[in-house]
C-alpha cells in the first residue's frame, strides 16, 4: 500500500517535470500582460492607459503619430486648414473597411462624436472636443440639436470640423481613442454589449477573438485591414496584475512581454531582454498657495531651491530623468534649460528674506498617495527641506480615492501629482496650471500665464510659440513657482528575444501592427 | 428535518438585509467617489456620470433605490466596468473561486484531519513532533509567504509548475496548495488536541478491552468524536475558501472573486461591493447550516429542529 502510492507520488512528479506541458511558445503569437481587466473597449468611453492598449490594436482615428510624435494621415489621406484656422477638412482614404466588410464613411465620425458628446452617453472625456463649436454646450445640455455642433459629413469621404477658436494640436487630437469613428448600427443593435466578441466590429490591424473578462483578451490578425494583414496572427493579453508574478511568468516562458516591477529594474537592466523608454510623464510637487507659509512666493521659490533632483535617479532606478522645467523632454517646445536649479545658499537667503525662522516655523506637511515610489520621494524631499532649509517636515500618505478626494476639496500644503500626456502638443502640460483648470490643485492663477498658454494653443508659427510656451514655463517654474516639476519618468519592459520590432511609444502606447514574434 | 432547514434559510434573510445596509453605510462614509480620478472632470461631466449611475439622490433616497433592485434581484452596475452588471462579473469570478476554493478545502480537509489523527494516535513521537512543528509553520506563515515559496521552489527552481494563470489543472495545483496550507495547519492541530482527548476517553479503553481492533476503535469510536469540534472549524472555512482569497488570486493571477474585496473597494466600486459581500453572506449563512446538519449526523445525540417528545 505504501510502496503504491510512492510509487504513484513519483510517476506524477515525473509526468510533470518531463512534458513541461505549459512553457510552449507559439510562433505568431504575442503573449502580454495587460495587468487589469480593460474597463471599457468602448472606445467612446474608455479614459484609462489599459482600456488604450486593447483599442489601439483595434481601431484607427483620423490621423496618427509618426516617430518625431507629429500627426500623420492615418483614415484621413489628408487634410486641409481654413486661412482662420477654424476650420479642418478631412479626405478620408479610400478602400477601408470595417470587419465586416462595411466601407467606411465620413458620417461614422459624425456618429461617434454625437455619441461621446451626447449627455447620456457620459463621456468622461467628452472633453477633447470641447474646442469643437457648440460641443461644450451640447455636452452640459444646454443645447439640444446636435446639426449645431461644428461637425458635418457633407459626403461619404469628407468630415469637416469647425472649432470655437484656432487650436493648431487639432490634428494631433483626433488621433485619440474617443474620436475614432463609430458604427451607430451595431451600437443600437447590442446596446451595451456591442463590444463583446462576436458584436464588435472594427477596423485596425487585428479583430476581437475572446474576452474572458478579468483574465485575457484574444486578438486576431484583421484579414481586412486596409494596409495589409499584420505579420502576428494573435495577440493574448493576460491580466496579471502581481508585477512580480508576471515577471516570473515571463521567466518561465509563459508571457512575451511585461513592464518590470520597480525592485526588479536593476537585476534586469544588463540583460537583453531589458526596454527602457522615457515617457511624456512629468512628476510634480505642488504647493497650496493659500495656506501658509507657502503664501508667500518667497518661501515657494526658498522650497524649490532646496531640492536637489540629482539624486532621483539613483534613489528610484527606474529610469528617471531630473526636471526642472514642466514640458517634458520629447514633446514639441520643451525647454529643460527652464526652472529653479538646487541652490541651497539661495534658498536659505529667501527664506531669512521673507522674515522665517525655520526654527519657529510649524512643520511643514507633504501628503502623498500609499506607494512605495511615493513613499520614497516623499522621505527624500523630506530630507533635503531639513537639512539644506532647517524646517520641520512631517510626511503623511492617504488612499488614492481619499488623496483625491482631499485634494479637490482641501489640498494640503504640499503634495505631489503627475501627469502623462494625452496628445504630444505642451498645451496638454500647459494648460493644467491656468485658473479655470480642474486640474489645477495649487489654487495659484496668473492671469499673464493664462493668456500666453491661450495665446499658444492658437499660434501657428513655432518659433513664436516657443516663444510664448518659454515665457509662461518661467512663469510657471521660475517666478510664481505654484508647483516644483521633479522629474519625468520612464516605462521598464522585459522583452523575449524572439519578439521583433516592439517599439514602445513616449507615450507610453503600444502597436503591435508591425510586431513579429519567432 | 426540511422544515429546519428552510427556517434556518429564511432566518437568512434578515442577516443579508444587515449586511447590505451595513456595507451601504461604510462605503459612503468612506471618503473619495467612484469618479475622482487623477485627471478632474469637468463639472457636466461629472454631472452627467451621477445621473448615468443614479447617484444624484440623498443618501437616502439611493439606499431605498438599492433595496428595491436588491429585492428583484438586481445588483445593479459596476461602476468601474463600463456596461458590465455585477451580476455578470460575480458569475464569470464566481465558478473559479469555487473550483479553487474546493480544491483547497479539500487538500485542508483530508491533509488536516489524517496529519491530525496520525499525529494524535502516535503522541510524543518524532511523527507527532514533526507534524506539530510542520502545522506550526503552516499556522504562521501568511499565504504570500508560502505562494512565494512555492513559486520559487515548483515554478523557478524546479520548473515542474506554472506560477501563475488558469489554463488548466496544472495551473490549480500552487494557488490550491497555498490557499490550504493554513486551514490545513489549523485543521491537523485542532484533530490532534481533540483525539488526543478521546483517546483518554473511558469508552475508547473499554472498547480496546473488549478486544476490539485498533483500527476499528480508530474509525468508530476516536474519530467521529474527535471530529465534532473540527467540524465546527469547517463551516466558516468553506465559505472563506469558496470566496476565494485576495491574496492568492493576486499571487497567481486566478481570475476568481476574491481580488474584488480589495479592488471594488479601491475603486469605490459601490455595487460590486456590494455584490461580493453579500455572496460571501449568502455562503457563510449556507456553510453554517451544511455544518449544523452534519452534527446531527455525526452525533445522535444532537436533534436539530425539535424532535418530537
Amino acid at each position: 500500500m505504501r510502496r503504491r502510492a510512492t510509487g504513484l507520488a513519483l510517476a506524477v512528479v515525473l509526468a510533470l517535470g518531463c512534458s513541461r506541458g505549459f512553457e510552449r511558445a507559439p510562433a505568431r503569437e504575442l503573449r502580454i500582460n495587460l495587468e487589469t481587466e480593460p474597463p471599457t473597449l468602448d472606445w467612446n468611453l474608455a479614459t484609462d492607459g489599459v482600456s488604450i492598449v486593447a483599442i489601439e490594436q483595434l481601431m484607427r482615428g483620423l490621423t496618427r503619430l509618426g516617430p518625431d510624435l507629429r500627426p500623420e494621415p492615418d483614415l484621413a489621406e489628408h487634410w486641409d486648414v481654413s486661412a482662420d484656422g477654424r476650420t479642418y477638412t478631412f479626405q478620408l482614404r479610400d478602400g477601408v473597411v470595417w470587419s465586416d466588410g462595411v466601407p467606411l464613411r465620413a458620417q461614422q465620425f459624425v456618429d461617434s462624436w454625437q455619441r461621446l458628446l451626447a449627455p447620456a452617453t457620459a463621456a468622461e472625456y467628452a472633453y477633447f472636443l470641447f474646442g469643437v463649436h457648440n460641443a461644450r454646450a451640447y455636452n452640459g445640455g444646454k443645447l439640444a440639436d446636435f446639426s449645431q455642433v461644428g461637425v458635418r459629413a457633407p459626403d461619404d469621404r469628407t468630415l469637416v470640423v469647425e472649432l470655437d477658436a484656432p487650436l493648431v494640436y487639432f490634428p494631433a487630437l483626433v488621433n485619440f481613442m474617443v474620436t475614432f469613428p463609430l458604427r451607430r448600427d451595431l451600437v443600437e443593435r447590442f446596446g451595451e454589449r456591442w463590444t463583446e466578441p462576436g458584436n464588435l466590429v472594427t477596423l485596425g490591424p487585428f479583430v476581437l477573438a475572446e474576452w474572458r473578462h478579468d483574465y485575457r483578451l484574444v486578438l486576431r490578425a484583421n484579414e481586412r485591414y486596409w494596409a495589409g494583414r499584420p505579420p502576428l496572427d494573435r495577440i493574448t493579453a493576460y491580466m496579471v496584475q502581481e508585477g512580480s508574478t508576471a515577471l516570473v511568468l515571463f521567466e518561465q516562458g509563459l508571457l512575451d512581454l511585461v513592464r518590470i516591477p520597480p525592485l526588479e529594474i536593476r537585476r534586469y537592466t544588463e540583460r537583453p531582454e531589458y526596454l527602457r523608454q522615457p515617457l511624456l510623464r512629468g512628476y510634480y510637487y505642488g504647493f497650496n498657495v493659500r495656506k501658509p507659509p507657502f503664501d508667500d512666493v518667497r518661501v515657494r521659490r526658498a522650497f524649490a531651491l532646496a531640492i536637489d533632483r540629482s539624486q532621483f535617479p539613483a534613489l528610484l532606478r527606474g529610469g528617471e530623468q531630473p526636471e526642472s522645467s514642466w514640458i517634458p523632454p520629447g514633446m514639441p517646445d520643451a525647454n529643460p534649460e527652464l526652472g529653479l536649479r538646487f541652490d541651497p545658499e539661495q534658498a536659505r537667503a529667501l527664506l531669512r528674506e521673507a522674515g522665517i525662522d525655520p526654527a519657529q516655523l510649524a512643520p511643514v506637511k507633504i501628503v502623498y498617495n500609499s506607494d512605495q515610489t511615493h513613499k520614497l520621494v516623499a522621505e527624500k524631499v523630506q530630507a533635503f527641506w531639513r537639512d539644506n532649509l532647517g524646517v520641520r517636515v512631517e510626511v503623511e500618505n492617504r488612499e488614492w480615492k481619499v488623496y483625491l478626494k482631499e485634494l479637490s476639496t482641501d489640498p494640503p500644503a504640499v503634495f505631489r501629482m503627475g501627469w502623462g500626456a494625452d496628445f504630444p502638443d505642451p498645451d496638454n502640460f500647459m494648460n493644467l496650471f491656468t485658473s479655470e483648470s480642474e486640474n489645477n490643485h495649487t489654487g495659484w492663477g496668473n492671469r499673464d500665464y493664462d493668456a500666453l498658454v491661450a495665446r499658444a494653443a492658437r499660434e501657428a508659427d513655432p518659433a513664436e510659440r516657443q516663444r510664448l510656451y518659454d515665457r509662461a514655463q518661467r512663469i510657471l517654474c521660475e517666478e510664481d513657482v505654484p508647483i516644483v516639476p521633479l522629474f519625468v519618468t520612464a516605462a521598464n519592459f522585459a522583452v523575449q528575444p524572439r519578439v521583433r520590432d516592439f517599439r514602445p511609444s513616449p507615450m507610453d502606447l503600444f502597436f503591435f501592427e508591425q510586431v513579429r514574434a519567432e | 428535518m426540511i422544515r429546519y432547514a428552510l427556517g434556518r434559510v429564511l432566518a437568512g434573510i434578515p442577516v443579508l438585509w444587515v449586511v447590505a445596509t451595513v456595507t451601504f453605510a461604510l462605503l459612503r462614509f468612506l471618503p473619495g467617489g467612484p469618479f475622482d480620478k487623477e485627471r478632474v472632470l469637468p463639472p457636466e461631466i461629472r454631472h452627467n456620470l451621477e445621473r448615468r449611475y443614479a447617484l444624484e439622490g440623498t443618501l437616502a433616497h439611493q439606499y431605498v433605490d438599492y433595496l428595491e433592485r436588491l429585492a428583484r434581484g438586481d445588483l445593479g452596475p459596476s461602476y468601474k466596468y463600463v456596461g458590465r452588471d455585477v451580476a455578470d462579473i460575480l458569475r464569470d469570478a464566481v465558478p473559479v473561486s469555487l473550483e479553487l476554493g474546493a480544491a483547497a478545502f479539500a487538500l485542508a480537509v483530508v491533509g488536516g484531519i489524517g496529519l491530525g489523527l496520525a499525529a494524535g494516535a502516535r503522541r510524543d513521537t518524532a511523527v507527532d513532533r514533526s507534524i506539530a512543528l510542520g502545522s506550526l509553520v503552516g499556522v504562521s506563515a501568511p499565504s504570500f509567504v508560502v505562494g512565494a515559496g512555492l513559486i520559487l521552489c515548483f515554478g523557478l527552481g524546479l520548473g515542474w509548475l506554472p506560477a501563475g494563470l488558469w489554463e488548466g489543472p496544472l495551473y490549480a495545483v500552487l494557488p490550491a496548495c497555498t490557499l490550504a496550507a493554513l486551514p490545513l495547519a489549523y485543521a491537523a492541530q485542532l484533530t490532534r488536541a481533540q483525539v488526543a482527548g478521546v483517546m483518554d476517553q473511558d469508552y475508547v479503553r473499554t472498547a480496546r478491552a473488549l478486544g476490539v481492533p485498533e483500527a476499528r476503535v480508530r474509525r468508530r469510536h476516536v474519530l467521529r468524536n474527535a471530529l465534532l469540534a473540527v467540524m465546527t472549524y469547517f463551516g466558516p472555512l468553506l465559505a472563506i475558501l469558496l470566496t476565494g482569497s485576495f491574496v492568492v488570486e493576486r499571487i497567481f493571477a486566478v481570475p476568481g472573486m476574491g481580488r474584488y474585496f480589495v479592488t471594488a473597494v479601491t475603486n469605490r466600486d459601490y455595487p460590486l461591493v456590494l455584490g461580493v459581500t453579500l455572496v460571501y453572506a449568502v455562503l457563510v449563512v449556507l456553510a453554517n447550516l451544511a455544518v449544523d446538519l452534519l452534527y446531527a449526523w455525526l452525533d445522535p445525540r444532537i436533534r436539530v429542529g425539535g424532535a418530537e417528545r
